[in-house]
């Protein structure tokens, strides 16, 4: 019974009220959304089967990835361990080592190792380029989204300053972050001369279950010598790089959470409101013949309708948030992309049904047993 | 009246009472009462305020349950429905005239005319056509797209009236119609509503304060203590 004509009339009728409460439903579960979905990225980022496998090689006691030095030369010792099937020394640039929502990550590595070791496929550009040329550089697409780098530009940072041959996709998200350069590049690139030096190892093992045992065998190899090492299996740096975050995540989560109750009180205000002051109309209506679930529906019917532009507009910003705001959580050269994902769409839309649907079902349940007699001698 | 009237009523009501419980004590409203009233009858009822005119309306219009007695209204025995059955019957045979209009805030003059046409099923063409033609004859067709707020008291009420005939219902029930109008409009008003359900032959019943009413009614009745009195002229 021209149900969508009555609820857009109504919520245009109040179109202030109307605003404000899909104002603060849309902060809501923008906030929500963003919240969940970085939690998600997190989730990804510690779940590539790749990590499981590798192990990180850095120098004993390092302050920040910027400060492990390590002799390249080690990977060759390193490779003559059983159980070991590759190493690829790594040379790290960071434009910052705490935590950061605008890291910029660089590695550079010796080209064919790392090919070998990394899967890493290019989605545009030239591979041969990049073993051509020892300036060039290959961008994770998940930077190079974020930033807006393109195939063929220069990206400069500090005292790297790179071309852009290729844009790379890869089987781990947090490598998809990343600018892959030549090792020699970067090692020269840095107020001092490091030739010679890396700063961490990543050493593929046969066997993940005789990561551990490699691990050890690695640190032993090198506790008496100059630059002893500490080797951890690359889950194990993911997961203490992202403690914090973790923390801080679980705060947030909560934080989240405290959104939809927010959201469900402002629902119930504008809901309860809405019914208190339609109580003739409700009179009016029944009179006329709308049964009790028609005017139910005409209460439930309105608060879902601005649950789910509350969530569409919510879902919008967090996505403009995520796409277009550049910015992903970086700790120690790692980073986490916010992953806003169908089902992450679908958790918002949800929420945002969830409070509607709670809000709503005592002021309709109300509004559809009101006393027609009653409701019309009110003026 | 005889036996062929009372099959011939269009609302009959017999034994009918109603009270309240007040303050733990029963307040009786309406006594044993029987009315019999024909198509295309007008009958008004005339009573001080707190006599139970409302009451009366709301009984026949299936919006209140009476506590004893028997209510057949346009073939139904409304004392056997169930709540929905109520619903469908205040629907489909029965158009209400209120003191304050109770049009739909949100739906235009022409939408809340057409509401009762669209309740009932008619095809579309047919609710515009209908709703037209009443709005003609309330002397509002340059107003169909405003809003109800809009509109003065009296014309809020020709469209009220417009919208309790459009689906043709055999009942029309005013509560106070004129009462909140100023006494010129109100009596406009009245011969409008009084007009317009002799052409159709529709039964009214109206309650009023007024006693304007008088010229027009074909029957006046008063409430004294809960029962009907017949009132042939205002003293
Ligand atoms: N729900 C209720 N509970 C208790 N008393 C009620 C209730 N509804 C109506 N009454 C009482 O019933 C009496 C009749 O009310 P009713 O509204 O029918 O009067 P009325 O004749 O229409 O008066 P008016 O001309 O002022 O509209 C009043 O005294 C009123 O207080
Ligand atoms: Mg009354």
């Amino acid at each position: 019974m021209r149900y969508g004509l009555l609820l857009r009339r109504n919520l245009f009728r109040r179109r202030l009220r109307s605003l404000l409460t899909l104002g603060g439903l849309a902060c809501a579960v923008a906030l929500f959304a963003t919240v969940e979905s970085l939690n998600d990225g997190l989730e990804k980022a510690l779940g590539g089967d790749q990590a499981r496998r590798t192990l990180v090689v850095y120098r004993k006691n390092r302050y920040c990835p910027q400060t492990s030095h390590l002799p390249e030369y080690y990977a060759r010792e390193i490779s003559r361990l059983d159980g070991v099937s590759s190493v690829l020394p790594v040379k790290l640039f960071l434009n910052n080592c705490r935590t950061s929502l605008d890291m910029i990550t660089f590695q550079g590595t010796p080209v064919e190792t790392m090919l070998k070791q990394r899967r890493i496929e290019l989605v545009s550009g030239d591979l041969a380029r990049f073993e051509r040329e020892p300036d060039a550089a290959l961008v994770g697409r998940g930077f190079a989204a974020r930033r807006g780098i393109t195939v063929g530009e220069n990206f400069r940072f500090s005292n790297v300053n790179v071309k852009v041959v290729g844009i790379f996709r890869a089987a781990e998200s947090t490598e998809e972050e990343i600018i892959l350069t030549h090792l020699e590049y970067l090692q020269r690139a840095g107020p001092v001369n490091r030739l010679g030096t890396v700063t961490q190892f990543d050493v593929l093992v046969d066997d993940p279950d005789r990561a551990g045992a490699v691990a050890t065998a690695i640190d032993e190899l090198f506790a008496d010598s100059e630059e002893p090492t500490d080797t951890r299996p690359k889950i194990a740096f993911l997961e203490s790089a992202t403690r914090d975050l973790r923390e801080i995540l679980r705060f947030g989560r909560i934080f989240g959470l405290s959104c939809a109750l927010v959201a469900l009180a402002l629902m119930g205000g504008t809901v309860v409101m809405g019914v208190q002051e339609r109580y003739r109309e409700f009179g009016a209506f029944r009179t006329i013949g709308y049964k009790a679930r028609h005017i139910a529906g005409l209460v439930l019917g309105e608060a879902f309708l601005l649950a789910v532009l509350g969530a569409a507009t919510g879902l919008g910003l967090a996505t403009l948030l995520v796409a277009f705001g550049g910015i992903a959580v970086g700790v120690e050269g790692v980073q986490v992309a916010f992953s806003l994902t169908p089902m992450l769409f679908g958790k918002g839309l949800a929420m945002a049904l969830i409070c509607a649907g709670l809000a709503a079902a005592v002021p309709a349940w109300r509004a559809a047993r009101i006393d027609v007699v009653q409701a019309l001698r009110t003026i | 009246m005889t036996a062929g009237d009372e099959a011939a009523a269009v609302i009959s009501l017999r034994g009918l009472c109603k009270s309240y419980e007040e303050g733990g004590r029963r307040r009786t409203i309406l006594e044993e009462v029987d009315l019999d009233v024909a198509p295309g009858e007008l009958v008004a009822l005339l009573g001080r305020s707190g006599s139970g005119k409302s009451t009366l309306l709301n009984l026949v219009g299936g919006m209140d349950r009476p506590d004893r007695g028997s209510i057949v209204a346009a073939g139904r025995d409304l004392v056997r429905l169930d709540e929905a059955a109520l619903a469908t019957y205040r629907r489909e045979r029965v158009g209400f005239v209120f003191q304050f209009f109770n049009l739909i805030p949100t739906l235009t003059v022409l939408e809340n005319v057409r509401l009762k046409a669209e309740l009932v099923g008619l095809p579309v063409a047919e609710q515009n056509e209908r709703a037209r033609a009443l709005l003609a004859e309330v002397g509002l067709e340059d107003r169909e797209g405003a809003w109800p707020d809009r509109l003065s008291g009296g014309e809020q009420q020709r469209v009220a009236i417009a919208a309790a005939l459009v689906h043709d219902p055999e009942i029309v029930l005013a509560d106070e119609p004129t009462g909140n109008l100023d006494l010129d409009t109100g009596r406009r008003v009245m011969e409008l509503l009084d007009r317009l359900c002799r052409a159709r032959g529709k039964c009214l019943l109206l309650a009023t304060h007024s006693a304007e009413v008088m010229g027009v009614a074909d029957r006046v009745l008063g409430i004294e203590h809960g029962r009907l009195v017949p009132r042939e002229a205002e003293p």
